[in-house]
């Protein structure tokens, strides 16, 4: 018995299968692309994609999307756009090697920032199965954007921090106590002075000699002699008491002038009570960067999303690469491109026109052209930058993508006139401004990790708004109203500089300069009460032994003063006697 | 439980089809490379055509898919490495992927995908193993206890069933 290898009766049914998958192509096909242009969308931007309809004519290689939305990945309400109809002239032969050529892309009733009801965010807030490399990007530019410093403003309240006081710190101390050990030394010398005076036998010898002088005669030659003798033993001792005076009012003198050191001591620690008051800061730099730096940074972080995103799916060079594979129940796995030159790219736009309207809730919306040329999967192949450029009335935009070197260049400008901003929350501050219809410029440039960015917004009519319930009665608070509120032009610039792994921002605006001027003026007197504080407070640590200091140095020198005048009285008395017998006894005598 | 049910009527019917265990080993080797791979692929498409226009038993390969598809998910980290080896890691490989990726119709199979070359190399390396193993196994088995399985109750009810008479429809000559 022979086994036939084929089963030829199995090709009818094969034919009707083959048949039946055409038909439920013709049938589904449409949706079938729909949803895979959801899902390949939605994974590559990060934001939800969605399409109302979609129709596939591969015979004349069109492709029409009619209801397109997209969108936002960073606010959860809004569409990043929505166009009313895309007519794509497909290329159809580089499909059969699964690549996708665009010719041409006609993009009509393009609109910007509208809302809608649902979160579309996919990436941000890591929702959806097809999240991968956007879901990477956008932690990626929130994890760049946070590593900025923005300073903390304290002008809702304008406290002024007061560190505490520490005795220890404080020069008067010190001196005081060195002022009373020197006092106590002093008192310990004289004493000793006093001690070495020695004026008690001397002082006998006289009070004997004065008693035999009231008896003897004129002729009592001894006596007389040893009553001269006795004065001259007096004017010895009176002399050292004079010299022991001197050495007393010397020591006062320095005592003196160290209670008198003691009140520049206390000039001194004035001064460092007054380097411990701590003032919110008023440089203008930091109050701009406070007041506008967290809403400064947002439109930096989102166009670093996008350029990021950029070269994750524009890479440069023409080496293999690994890429997420597509999602499926089994393991994704990972897909490898092997570009090569002189091929076309896995995905390419040759060129799209685009006509979009801006501010399309005003009465008469302005209607803009753009073009886009040039983006590609692969740069290096395609050989050329990706382009878009958009100008109108009031606006002018281009973007250039250079990936085709081995470094990427990427650089991002848009300039647009009397556009309506969303009414700006200060943080810091219970205020909301209203930038009204305002003039606002972005540029970006990235090379390789350098960068500079540069994001200003200037208007001519704002106005203020301020939060009733956080306003609260603040002296501050008033002041702020009261500086801002009087300011109607409004001039916002933040940069961006260094590189991605070290930037740089920059942020200062008209504001700063008259918040600040109007913060010293007020402060001013917070901080006298605050200086006044910290003086008493000073005074009450100082005086507790400043005063003992003073009053033994007193004490000391009025003693010392008393005691020599003690020791001196009686050598002046016998003195005196002595003297005064002797010219009793021999009138018209001088004495010697 | 169904799937059970159709896997156990799909052993059974296979086992003791009336094709030679060469047809059945032929069909379970096929249909383990529509299991071991990822199933939406170009060649998967092939494959089935293969199966159903060579004369070998298509109930085997319906029982060598349902028996290698939980094979191929455990086994999808392996696949994944081996494809990615291949891809990457090999470097003289590299021009045959360049010159594949970039001609028509060759990357619709996602030959560039690691876990889809990784599982059909290996599937492909496996073929010729299963199908000797499958042969033995099967004549084995209608050695032993085939015919006593054939004469049980509970046979003559699984192959009563509807699903039976789609299968004649593909069985081996």
């Amino acid at each position: 018995m022979t086994v036939k290898i084929f089963r030829w009766r199995a090709i009818g049914p094969l034919l009707v299968l083959l048949v039946i998958v055409a038909i439920l192509w013709v049938l589904f096909a449409d949706t079938i692309a729909r949803r895979e242009t959801e899902k390949v969308g939605t994974e590559v931007l990060g934001a939800r994609v969605e399409i109302e309809d979609l129709h596939l004519d591969l015979a004349n290689g069109d492709v029409t999307i009619r209801g397109l939305t997209i969108a936002s990945p960073h606010e959860p309400f809004r569409n990043l756009l929505q166009a009313d109809e895309l007519v794509a002239d497909l290329d159809v032969i580089p499909l059969l090697e699964k690549k996708i050529v665009i010719d041409r892309i006609a993009a009509n009733g393009l609109r910007f920032g509208t809302p809608r009801t649902t979160d579309g965010r996919v990436a941000a807030t890591g929702s959806g199965r097809h999240a991968g490399i956007a879901t990477r990007v956008m932690a990626e530019a929130r994890q760049w954007a946070s590593q900025f410093d923005v300073p903390v403003l304290q002008l809702a309240t304008g406290e002024i921090d007061i560190d505490s006081l520490d005795p220890r710190n404080l020069t008067t101390i010190k001196v005081a106590e060195a002022l009373a050990a020197r006092a106590d030394s002093s008192r310990q010398a004289w004493q000793s002075g006093f001690d070495t005076l020695r004026l008690g036998p001397t002082l006998d010898s006289a009070r004997e000699t004065l008693e035999r002088l009231q008896r003897a005669r004129a002729t009592d030659l001894a006596a007389l002699n040893e009553a001269r003798r006795a004065i001259d033993q007096l004017k010895r001792a009176r002399d050292r008491v004079t010299a022991l005076e001197r050495r007393v009012t010397t020591g006062v003198s320095t005592l003196r002038a160290g209670i008198g050191s003691l009140d520049s001591a206390r000039r001194r620690d004035y001064a460092f009570a007054r380097s411990l008051v701590k003032l919110p800061s008023l440089d203008a730099p930091e109050i701009g960067a406070a007041l506008f730096a967290p809403g400064a940074i947002t439109p930096f972080e989102r166009v670093y999303y996008w350029l990021n995103l950029a070269r994750r799916y524009m890479p440069p060079g023409l080496r293999p690469r690994a890429g997420a594979g597509t999602p499926r129940v089994r393991h994704p796995g990972a897909d490898v491109r092997f570009p090569r030159e002189r091929n076309l790219p896995g995905f390419l736009l040759r060129s799209a026109e685009l006509s979009f309207l801006l501010d399309p809730t005003a009465p008469e919306p302005r209607r803009y052209a753009g073009r886009l040329t040039g983006l590609t999967s692969d740069p290096a192949l395609y050989g050329r930058p990706t382009l878009a450029v958009a100008s109108g009335p009031a606006l002018a935009a281009g973007v250039l993508l250079d990936h085709v070197g081995a470094i990427a260049e990427d650089t991002a400008g848009i300039t647009v006139q009397s556009v309506r901003l969303p009414p700006l929350r200060l943080p810091a501050l219970p205020l909301t401004l209203d930038p009204g219809d305002a003039t606002l410029r972005l540029g970006f440039a990235l090379r390789g990790d350098e960068i500079d960015a540069r994001w200003s917004v200037r208007s001519n009519r704002i106005s203020w708004a301020r939060d009733s319930a956080a306003f609260g009665t603040g002296q501050i608070n008033d002041l702020i109203w009261r500086t801002v509120s009087g300011i109607s032009q409004l001039e916002i610039e933040a940069r961006v500089t260094g590189t991605i792994a070290n930037p740089t921002l920059q942020v200062r605006s008209n504001l700063d300069q008259a918040i600040a001027a109007r913060l010293r003026a007020v402060l001013g007197e917070d901080v006298a009460a605050a200086e006044r504080r910290l003086r008493a407070a000073v005074d009450r640590v100082v005086d507790a032994q400043v005063g003992p200091v003073r009053s033994r140095v007193t004490e000391l020198q009025a003693e010392a003063t008393a005691r020599i005048a003690r020791e001196r009285a009686p050598i002046d008395e016998l003195q005196r006697g002595l003297e005064q017998r002797l010219r009793q006894l021999l009138p018209g005598i001088p004495l010697p | 439980m169904l799937t059970i049910v159709k896997l156990i009527q799909s052993l059974i019917k296979a086992l003791h089809s009336e094709g030679t265990p060469g047809q059945l080993a032929a069909g379970i080797a096929l249909g383990s490379i529509i299991g071991l791979t990822p199933l939406v692929n170009l060649h998967n498409a092939v494959v089935f055509a293969l199966l159903v226009l060579l004369n070998v038993s298509f109930a085997g390969g319906l029982l060598g898919w349902a028996l290698c598809v939980p094979i191929g998910f455990l086994l999808d980290p392996l696949f994944h490495w081996l494809g990615r080896t291949l891809l990457l890691d090999v470097p003289f490989l590299t021009p045959l992927w360049t010159s594949l990726y970039n001609m028509p119709v060759a990357p619709l199979t996602n030959f560039n995908n690691t876990v889809v070359l990784g599982s059909l190399a290996f599937a492909l390396l496996a073929f010729i193993p299963l199908f000797l193993a499958a042969r033995w196994a099967v004549a084995r088995y209608r050695a032993t206890i085939g015919e006593r399985v054939r004469q049980s109750r509970w046979y003559r009810a699984v192959t009563a069933s509807k699903l039976y008479n789609v299968y004649r429809l593909f069985r081996p000559q």
